[in-house]
């Protein structure tokens, strides 16, 4: 064979690959989150803190908000004292697992938001939710107490504590103030009676004196 | 975790797309990712006229995703056992071949 041909034949020599390894020889490559890692700690403290300081705590997944419907909703949400949250959602599952909310664990999945306020300010949150198409609410912790869309939206209709409470105790005071009429019933109806009595005894009085005077005139 | 391939999603054919799930259950995942990758910006780009309805439920129900096509044709996907790579084939699929002669010409 000539030089070059030999040259080009060596070049291009069929290389193969080097045989893959069986699977399950080597573990699964998952990229783990380092739980000790400070920054994971640091994200942990401060979810705990959210969950200790904000009466009311919801989740929403935004598929595509662009960064100037954010900036709208995040101004309209905190008009009325409502913050918005971002926490990786390894970071929330760990720091889920060891507290009380740990079944709010499947709910942080994709992109999520937290949107968190002091007072459950729930009506308004669900008005300024529903201006934006792409956030969907999935479900909400207050006070403790997990809810999801429609428990929220039922915790939205509910009246203040004031106007329950004065229900409540306009309900209980029914009765005794029902009881208290019937028993002082009798007594008013005498009373009633009496006064009718004088009445008619007094314009009586005064009609046989109008004729006496007119007789006299 | 990662989204599938690096093929966009075009809704151009695409009228309506319901979703509905109860984020409780354990089986939502893939619908979850269906939906947040049908409601990226991209996506929305293609088609302004497409809606995207969602619908969050809490009767343990199964998530379903309904789509309706612009020619009228319906493809429902029931997401309890699939996985985000099937959904996104199949509907991909689907909306390639209903695209017009043309665009499949130009491929050509």
């Amino acid at each position: 064979m000539h030089i070059l041909k030999q040259k080009l034949m060596a070049v291009t020599e069929y290389i193969p690959p080097p045989p893959a390894a069986p699977r399950g020889a080597y573990p699964s490559q998952s990229r783990k989150v380092k739980e000790g890692s400070p920054l994971v700690l640091l994200m942990k403290k401060e979810m705990g803190k959210v969950f200790q300081e904000n009466k009311m705590v919801a989740v929403a997944q935004n598929n595509g908000c662009n960064a100037e419907d954010m900036m709208m909703l995040r101004h309209s949400l905190y008009k009325h004292d409502i913050r918005v949250r971002f926490f990786p959602n390894e970071v929330a599952r760990l720091f889920l697992k060891e507290s009380i909310y740990c079944n709010m664990t499947p709910l942080f999945m994709g992109p999520t938001i937290l949107i968190v306020s002091k007072e459950p300010k729930v009506k308004e949150m669900l008005k300024t939710l529903r201006g934006s198409p792409q956030m969907t609410l999935v479900g909400g912790c207050i006070e403790n107490t997990l809810l999801s869309v429609q428990g929220l939206q039922n915790y939205s209709k509910l009246p203040s504590v004031t106007v329950v409470q004065g229900e409540l105790v306009s309900g209980l005071t029914m009765m005794t103030s029902r009881t208290a009429s019937l028993l002082q019933r009798h007594p008013t109806h005498l009373s009633a009676l009496l006064q009718q009595y004088i009445k008619q005894q007094s314009s009586d009085a005064g009609a046989e004196a109008a004729p006496k005077a007119e007789e006299a005139t | 975790m990662a989204a599938p391939g690096k093929v966009s999603v075009v809704l151009k054919t695409v009228k309506k797309i319901a979703i509905q799930f109860s984020p409780f259950e354990s089986n939502v995942r893939s619908t979850r990712q269906f939906l947040s990758m049908v409601g990226s910006e991209k996506a929305r780009a293609t088609n302004m006229n497409c809606e995207v309805i969602t619908v969050v439920k809490h009767d343990k129900s199964e998530p379903v995703v309904d789509i309706t096509y612009v020619d009228g044709d319906r493809l429902v996907m029931k997401g309890a056992n699939l996985t985000i790579s099937e959904m996104m084939n199949a509907f991909q699929s689907r909306c390639r071949d209903k695209d017009p002669q043309a665009k499949s010409g130009e491929k050509k």
